[in-house]
C-alpha cells in the first residue's frame, strides 16, 4: 500500500503510522460519562469506505486524514488533518 | 565541583575510517561526512506562514521552499522539512539562531539543530545505484533533479534528503540524519556501497 501525502507525494506504507477512525469527535467539557465512554472506547468496524487518521512520521511529520476502503485498500482521498501546517488553519 | 572539558566530536568519530572500503579499483561511491555546520529549524507559528515567507525572502534574498526542495544562496542552503517549516544549513554562525532570532521574531519559532544531525554527502558514479537500495524514493534525474528534496526514511531512520549541485558532472546527494541514528545508517551505507568500492572521508567544507 502506498499513500500520497499532500505535502510529500507518494510514499511507501512504512513511513506512516495508523491512528484509527477519524470520525470520533472529542466531547465538550462536562459531557456525560456515556458520551466520553463512546468517544474513548467505541469504534465502528467498517467494511467499506472509512475516514482514518494517519501520521507521516517517517516523512514530513504531518497528520493526515485518509479516506480508505477497508475491503480493497483503495485510497480515494488524502488531506491534511486539522492543525497540519500552520498555514492550513487559524490564518 | 567537577570541571568538565567538553570535547566536541562527531557522532561518526569512531565509525568513520577515512580511506578505501569494499571492492578494489576505482571507487564507485564517495561518502563524505560534512562536519561543523549550523542547522536551524524555522517553523511558522500558527497563521504566520505568509509572514515567515516574507521574513525569509528579506533575510536570504530568495524564497524559502514551500514544497520539497532545497534552494541555495551564496552562504546558506534552505531545505524544506515539512509544511510551513524549513531548515537553514550554513557555516560560521552567520545564519545561526542569534542571527536569525530578530528577522523571524514575529513569525516563526527557531530551534538549533546543529548538533542533533549528521550530514553525509554521497556522490560518485554508483551513488544513485547504492541509494536505490536504501530509499523508496525515485532518485532518477527526471524525478529527482538538482534542488529536489524529501523528508523520508532510510533503513527506518528519518532523514532529510536533497540533491545538491553536481560535482564533476555527477549527482551529489545529501542526507541529514539524527545523530543517534547516524552510526547505524553509516554502516548500512557502507554495506550497500561496498560492492562498488567506497572512498570514505570527512570534510569541513560545505559542498
Ligand atoms: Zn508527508
Amino acid at each position: 500500500m502506498r499513500i500520497t501525502c499532500p505535502f510529500c507525494g507518494e510514499r511507501e506504507l512504512g513511513e506512516f503510522t495508523y491512528l484509527g477512525d477519524a470520525k470520533p469527535v472529542r466531547p465538550v467539557a462536562g459531557a456525560s460519562e456515556d458520551e466520553v465512554f463512546d468517544y474513548v472506547y467505541l469504534r465502528d468496524n467498517v467494511a467499506g469506505v472509512m475516514s482514518e487518521n494517519w501520521y507521516h512520521g517517517g516523512g514530513c511529520r504531518a497528520w493526515l486524514k485518509v479516506t480508505r476502503n477497508t475491503l480493497t485498500h483503495e485510497i480515494s482521498a488524502v488531506e491534511p488533518a486539522a492543525g497540519a501546517g500552520a498555514a492550513k488553519v487559524g490564518a | 565541583m567537577a570541571e568538565f572539558s567538553w570535547d566536541v566530536r562527531s557522532p561518526l568519530d569512531r565509525a568513520l575510517v577515512s580511506g578505501a572500503h569494499g571492492a578494489h579499483g576505482d571507487a564507485g561511491v564517495s561518502l563524505t561526512e560534512i562536519r561543523d555546520f549550523d542547522l536551524i529549524q524555522v517553523m511558522a507559528r500558527r497563521g504566520k506562514a505568509a509572514d515567515m515567507a516574507t521574513a525569509a525572502k528579506a533575510r536570504f534574498g530568495i524564497a524559502a521552499p514551500e514544497t520539497p526542495k532545497a534552494v541555495r544562496t551564496a552562504d546558506a542552503t534552505l531545505i524544506w522539512s515539512g509544511p510551513d517549516q524549513f531548515l537553514v544549513l550554513s557555516k560560521g554562525g552567520g545564519h545561526g539562531t542569534e542571527a536569525l532570532a530578530q528577522p523571524f521574531a514575529s513569525s516563526a519559532s527557531l530551534s538549533d539543530q546543529s548538533h542533533t544531525r549528521v550530514l553525509i554527502s554521497i556522490s560518485g558514479a554508483r551513488a544513485l545505484t547504492m541509494l536505490a537500495k536504501l530509499s523508496s524514493i525515485d532518485l532518477h534525474p527526471d524525478a529527482f533533479p538538482v534542488g529536489a528534496a524529501a523528508a523520508t526514511s532510510m533503513d527506518h531512520a528519518s532523514v532529510t534528503l536533497w540533491r545538491g549541485n553536481d560535482r564533476d558532472g555527477l549527482a551529489v546527494f545529501n542526507v541529514l540524519v539524527f545523530a543517534t541514528f547516524a552510526e547505524s545508517l553509516w554502516h548500512t551505507m557502507l554495506d550497500s556501497a561496498a560492492e562498488y568500492g567506497v572512498d570514505i572521508s570527512h570534510s569541513e567544507d560545505m559542498a
